[in-house]
C-alpha cells in the first residue's frame, strides 16, 4: 500500500503508540496482547494501551510494511497472531527515536528555560 | 487493488480480526485465572477491560481501507440503503422516478436532435463536429459555395487544412423512364473518401484516379440506403449499371452504412466523380469561376483555429481575384465551423434547437422543483433518522453523500427511463420535419453514448438541486429538537415550499406562452399564402433528360404539354417552372448586369431566378403590378423577355412601371426586355426579407427538370390525375418524380414552426401537470398540518366556506404570484423567440392573456380540493388528534 495513506489524527499520541508497538517488538515476535501486557509492565504500569487502539494501530503498521504478521501459538497452546518487526519497520522505528528525542529535547528548553541574562 | 477483490478480501480480513481478538481475550482470561480470579469474574473485567469490541474491529478494519475503494465500499453501502428506501417507498419512489423521466424525455429528444446537428452532423465520419468548411460570402454576407477551380486552388495552396474534399449537391434521378426515382447525390472530388475517412462496405470508394478528365469516369458509389431499396442488398451489385439523370454509370462500390453523404440532414444516395457533371447536371461548370456550386469540408491541422484558416483563404482569394477576377464579384473566401456551415439543415434547425433546449432547461427546474417538494416532505419525515445518525458520529459531509446518493438511485432510473420516453418522442418531433422534406431526411438522432451521457450528467445535476436544497436544510437539523420533538409545525418550512411552487408555476407559465405563441405562428403561416395562392394548385414533377430528351426535342414536349393542358376541362390554367416556392432552400443564383447601373465595387449582383412557363403568374395568382405574364410568344422566335419582382423593379428604378422596358442580363448571356413586374412571394421561407428575384421565360432558356402546376377546376386530385394522364400520353418513359398539390409541398416551409410548436405544447401540457401536482401538494400539505387549526376554528364558530376560501386563496396566492414572475419573465425573453415566430407580435395578448388563464385555472383546480377537504373536517376529530 502506498504512504501517503498514512494518515495519523492525533498525531503525537498515535506516533508515540506506533513508536512503542515497534520498540516492543524489537525483541522478537509478539502477538497483541503480549505487547499491551509489556507495554503496561515496562513503563510500570503508567502506561495503559486501550485494546481499542492497539489493534488498529497493530494492522496500520502492517499496513505500512513496517511489522508483518503470522498466525503461531504461545507456550500456553493458545493459537494467536504473532507480529515482528520487518527491516523497513526497525529503519522507521530508529527515525522514530530520532524525532522523539528531538521533541523531548526541544521540549525541555521551551518547559526549562535557562534564565541566562546577558 | 479492485474493488470487487477487495470485497472478497474483506471477509478474510474480517475472519483474522476476529479471531485474533478472541484469542487476545482467551488470553486475558487466562492471566486473570492464573493470577487466582474466578472464572466467571475474570471473564466479566476482560471484557470489561476490552471495552467496545465492536468499535475495535471496525477501527482495524477501517486500517486496511484506502483511497477509491473505502470511497467506493462507502458508496456501495450508500447505494444499497438508497435501493432499500427506493423499495421501502414505492410511492414516492415511483411519482420521482416519473416526473424526473418526463423532464428527462424531452431533454434527451431535443439533446438527440442537437446531436445530430452539431455533434455528429457528419454521421459515419469520425469527430464530425470538428470539421471547418471553406466558402465564398456575398457582399452583403450571404454564404455561397466554392467554384471548382477556387476550390482546386485552395485545396493546392493552403496551410490550414489536413485536406479539403469538395463535392457538389445536385437532385437527381434514379433509373430510368417511369421507374425512376428522385434522389440527392453528391459529385465529388478525387480525395472525398480517403479526406472524410469514409470506407466501402462493398466494392471501393471513389479516388483520386476518378478525378482526373471531364466526362471520362462513369463510376458511382451508391448509398447502402439504396443499395437495400433499390437492388434487394444484392452484393453481386457491383459492376451493374445504374442512370443518373439518364447517363450511365457503373456501380463501383456501396459506401459505409453509416455514411449519408455530407449534406447536413440530408440523406444521399448516390457519389459520382465531380468530372462527371457536364453529363449528369449540363452545362459543364468544371472552369467558372463563377459558379459557386463546391461545398468543402476538411480538418483544420492541429493549432489551427478557424480565424487562422480563414485569414489564410483570404490571401489565397485575392491572388485568385488577381489571376481570375470574377466580373463584379469580389471573393470574400471565409473558413467556418461545420455548424454555422449553410449547407445543411443546421441553418434553419439550430435556432429552434437553442429555442426548444432553453425551455427544457426550464421544465428541467419545473421538475426539481416538484421533485424537491416531494425530498422535503419526505426530509421532515426522516428528521428523526438522520438525527439518530448524526447522534452516531455520521459527520455532515457523510451525511449529504448519503442524500446524494439516495437522490442518485431515484435519478439514474429516471434517466433511463427517460431516454427510452425521448426514442419514441423522437419520431414525433421529426415527423413534421421529415414528411415534407424534398428528399430523405437523414439526421443521426439515435440514442447512443453521447445522448445516454447527457441524460445521466442532467439527472446527476436534477439529483444535486432537488437533493441536496432540502438535503442541506435536513442536515442542518438540531440534535436535540429532532430527537425530542418530532411535531411537524416546527418542521413545516413553509416558505421553501411556497418558493418552489411559485417557480413552477412562473416556468409553466413561459412555457404556455411560448407555446401558444409558437402555436399561434404555426396556424398562422398553415394559413399564409406567401404572396401566392397554393390552394388547388398540383406540384407535379418530371424530368424530361432522364427520359433522353435533348434541348430541341425537349423544347417540343413541353409546348405539347402546354397545349394538352391548356384544353383540359379540369384545369382551370396551368403552368410550368423549375423552381417551387417556399421550399425552404435558396436555389441557384446568377450573377447579373443591369443596363446603365454601375454597381458598387462589393455590391451583390447575385440574384435568385426561377425558370416558368406562360401563365404562370395567373396560375399561382401572383398579381402582376406592371406589365404582362410571359405568353407563347416569348419563346425562340420573340424577343428576350424576362420578368422581375416589386423589391427588385424598385431598387433599380423606383417603381414597377418605370422598370418595364429596361433591360439586364445574366452573365455574358443576351440582353433581356423586363415585360412584367411581379408582386414579391416567399422565395424559400416564411420568415425571409423581401429580396430581389428574377422570372425567365422556360420558352427561350430550356430546362428539363420542371414542376406543372396547374389550378384545379374543381377538385386537385382530379386535376393532379388529369396531369399525369396528359404525361403519360405525351410519353410513358418521362419519369413522374414527384405528384403533390403545392399546399403540401410548401409544408415543408412550415417544419420548423411544426417542429418547435409540438414540442413547445408537449413541454406547456408537461409543465402545466407538474405544476397543479405541485400546489395541489402544497395546499393538500397545509390543510394536513393545519388540522387542529381548523378544528379551532370551527370550534368556534367558523363555517365550511370560510374554511375552504382560506385555504382556496392560500394556492390562489401561490399561483398569483408564480403568473406574476412569469409574466414578467415570458416578456422579457419573448423577444428571444422572435426568429420562430410568424404572424404574431411577441407581445401577443392572445398568448400572454390565454397562458395565464389556463395556468390560473388549473392552479385554482389543483388547490380546490384540499381546500374543499379541509372545509370537510370534522372538528371534533380534529382537535382529538395530537
Amino acid at each position: 500500500m502506498e504512504q501517503k495513506h498514512y494518515r495519523p489524527r492525533l498525531e503525537i499520541l498515535q506516533g508515540t503508540l506506533d513508536m512503542l508497538i515497534l520498540q516492543t517488538l524489537q525483541w522478537g515476535p509478539q502477538h497483541g496482547y503480549a505487547i499491551g501486557q509489556t507495554i503496561r509492565t515496562d513503563s510500570a504500569e503508567s502506561l495503559q494501551i486501550e485494546t481499542g487502539s492497539l489493534y488498529p494501530a497493530l494492522h496500520r503498521l502492517e499496513k505500512q510494511g513496517w511489522v508483518k504478521s503470522d498466525w503461531g501459538t504461545t507456550e500456553q497452546n493458545q493459537r494467536a497472531k504473532f507480529y515482528r518487526l520487518t527491516p523497513k519497520g526497525k529503519k522507521q522505528l530508529l527515525h522514530e527515536r530520532d524525532r522523539w528525542t528531538q521533541l523531548v529535547a526541544a521540549m525541555a528548553t521551551i518547559l526549562n528555560p535557562k534564565r541566562s541574562r546577558s | 487493488m479492485g474493488f470487487v477483490s477487495w470485497l472478497f478480501r474483506r471477509r478474510a480480513i474480517d475472519r483474522d480480526l476476529d479471531a485474533e481478538i478472541r484469542a487476545h481475550f482467551e488470553m486475558a482470561v487466562a492471566d486473570r485465572i492464573a493470577a487466582g480470579e474466578d472464572p466467571q469474574s475474570a471473564r466479566l473485567a476482560a471484557i470489561n477491560e476490552f471495552g467496545n469490541v465492536l468499535q475495535t474491529k471496525e477501527a482495524a478494519r477501517h486500517v486496511w481501507r484506502g483511497g477509491a475503494v473505502a470511497v467506493i465500499a462507502d458508496l456501495w453501502q450508500d447505494v444499497r440503503f438508497g435501493a432499500r428506501m427506493v423499495v421501502k417507498n414505492p410511492a414516492f419512489s415511483l411519482v420521482v422516478i416519473a416526473v424526473l423521466s418526463l423532464g428527462i424525455a424531452g431533454n434527451a429528444a431535443i439533446f438527440s436532435l442537437f446531436k445530430g446537428l452539431a455533434l455528429k452532423p457528419v454521421s459515419g465520419v469520425r469527430d464530425s463536429s470538428r470539421m471547418s468548411v471553406a466558402l465564398g460570402r456575398t457582399a452583403d454576407g450571404r454564404n455561397v459555395g466554392l467554384s471548382l477551380p477556387d476550390y482546386r486552388y485552395i485545396k493546392e495552396h493552403n496551410q490550414a487544412f489536413e485536406d479539403l474534399t469538395g463535392s457538389s449537391m445536385i437532385f437527381a434521378n434514379v433509373g430510368l423512364g417511369a421507374d425512376s426515382e428522385r434522389i440527392v447525390a453528391e459529385l465529388v472530388t478525387g480525395n472525398y473518401f480517403q479526406g472524410l475517412g469514409v470506407g466501402a462496405q462493398l466494392g471501393r470508394t471513389l479516388g483520386p484516379a476518378d478525378d482526373v478528365a471531364p466526362g471520362q469516369h462513369p463510376v458511382a458509389v451508391i448509398s447502402d440506403s439504396l443499395w437495400r431499396s433499390s437492388f434487394g442488398a444484392d452484393p453481386a451489385v457491383i459492376g451493374k449499371t445504374l442512370h443518373l439523370n439518364g447517363t450511365p454509370l457503373t456501380i463501383v462500390g456501396v459506401a459505409d452504412p453509416a455514411f449519408n453523404g455530407t449534406m447536413v440532414s440530408m440523406g444521399v444516395d448516390v457519389f459520382a466523380p465531380i468530372m462527371m457533371q457536364p453529363q449528369l447536371s449540363p452545362p459543364s461548370r468544371l472552369d467558372s469561376y463563377g459558379i459557386f456550386m463546391m461545398t468543402t469540408m476538411g480538418r483544420l491541422k492541429p493549432g489551427v483555429s478557424n480565424q487562422n484558416a480563414s485569414a489564410q483563404i483570404a490571401v489565397l482569394a485575392s491572388q485568385l481575384d488577381a489571376e481570375h477576377p470574377i466580373n463584379k464579384f469580389t471573393r470574400r473566401h471565409a473558413v467556418v465551423p461545420i455548424w454555422q456551415s449553410p449547407f445543411g439543415a443546421q441553418t434553419y434547425l439550430l435556432p429552434a434547437i437553442a429555442m426548444l433546449g432553453g425551455m427544457g432547461v426550464l421544465i428541467l427546474l419545473v421538475v426539481c422543483a416538484n421533485v424537491a417538494n416531494l425530498v422535503l416532505v419526505r426530509g421532515v419525515a426522516r428528521r428523526g433518522e438522520l438525527a439518530v445518525r448524526l447522534a452516531l458520529g455520521a459527520s455532515r459531509g457523510r451525511l449529504l453523500r448519503l442524500l446524494f446518493v439516495e437522490n442518485m438511485v431515484l435519478a439514474i432510473p429516471g434517466a433511463l427511463i427517460g431516454v427510452a420516453l425521448a426514442s419514441f418522442l423522437l419520431p414525433f418531433f421529426a415527423v413534421g420535419a421529415s414528411s415534407s422534406a424534398p428528399s430523405r431526411m437523414y439526421l443521426d438522432t439515435s440514442i447512443d453514448a453521447y445522448v445516454l451521457l447527457f441524460a445521466i450528467a442532467l439527472a446527476g445535476a436534477c439529483a444535486i438541486v432537488f437533493g441536496f436544497v432540502p438535503a442541506l436544510r435536513t442536515s442542518r437539523v438540531e440534535l436535540t429538537s429532532a430527537l425530542s420533538d418530532v411535531s411537524p409545525r416546527t418542521a413545516s418550512r413553509g416558505w421553501l415550499r411556497s418558493m418552489l411552487v411559485v417557480s413552477q408555476v412562473a416556468a409553466s407559465l413561459v412555457l404556455l406562452i411560448s407555446a401558444g405563441l409558437v402555436l399561434r405562428s404555426y396556424a398562422a403561416a398553415v394559413k399564409a399564402d406567401g404572396g401566392f395562392d397554393a390552394t388547388n394548385v398540383t406540384s407535379v414533377a418530371v424530368d424530361l433528360q432522364t427520359a433522353g430528351y435533348d434541348q430541341p426535342r425537349g423544347s417540343v414536349i413541353l409546348t405539347r404539354l402546354l397545349d394538352a393542358l391548356g384544353s383540359e376541362p379540369a384545369i382551370e390554367s396551368a403552368s410550368l417552372a423549375t423552381n417551387v416556392p417556399m421550399s425552404l432552400v435558396d436555389g441557384a443564383s446568377r450573377a447579373t448586369t443591369i443596363e446603365g447601373y454601375a454597381p458598387r465595387s462589393d455590391e451583390d449582383m447575385l440574384f435568385l431566378f426561377n425558370i416558368v412557363a406562360p401563365e404562370y403568374f395567373r396560375t399561382l395568382r401572383i398579381p402582376l403590378l406592371a406589365g404582362r405574364d410571359f405568353s407563347r410568344t416569348d419563346d425562340a422566335s420573340g424577343q428576350p423577355a424576362v420578368i422581375i419582382n416589386e423589391t427588385m423593379a424598385r431598387r433599380f428604378w423606383e417603381s414597377p412601371e418605370n422598370a418595364i422596358g429596361k433591360r439586364i442580363r445574366s452573365g455574358e448571356s443576351e440582353w433581356r426586355s423586363i415585360v412584367g413586374v411581379a408582386k414579391d412571394v416567399k422565395y424559400s421561407r416564411l420568415s425571409e426579407p423581401p429580396r430581389s428575384f428574377i422570372y425567365y421565360p422556360l420558352l427561350q432558356t430550356y430546362a428539363p427538370a420542371i414542376t406543372i402546376h396547374a389550378r384545379a377546376a374543381g377538385d386537385v386530385n382530379h386535376a393532379m390525375r388529369r396531369v399525369r394522364d396528359h404525361m403519360q400520353a405525351i410519353d410513358p418513359a418521362i419519369p413522374i418524380t414527384r405528384s403533390v398539390t403545392l399546399r403540401e409541398q410548401t409544408r415543408v416551409a412550415l417544419s420548423v414552426y411544426q417542429l418547435s410548436a409540438g414540442a413547445l405544447t408537449m413541454f406547456g401540457v408537461m409543465t402545466i401537470l407538474l405544476a397543479a401536482i405541485g400546489i395541489y401538494g402544497v395546499v393538500a400539505y397545509t390543510v394536513q398540518q393545519s388540522t387542529q387549526e381548523i378544528g379551532i376554528r370551527m370550534a368556534i364558530g367558523a363555517r365550511r366556506v370560510d374554511v375552504a376560501w382560506n385555504f382556496l386563496g392560500r394556492g390562489a396566492t401561490l399561483a398569483a404570484t408564480g403568473a406574476i414572475i412569469g409574466l414578467a419573465i415570458a416578456v422579457s425573453l419573448s423577444g428571444a423567440l422572435s426568429s420562430l415566430l410568424y404572424g404574431v407580435g411577441t407581445r401577443d395578448v392572445v398568448s400572454f392573456a390565454g397562458g395565464t388563464a389556463l395556468v390560473m385555472g388549473i392552479a385554482l383546480m389543483a388547490s380546490f380540493f384540499p381546500a374543499w377537504k379541509a372545509s370537510k373536517t370534522d372538528p371534533l376529530t380534529a382537535l382529538r388528534h395530537q
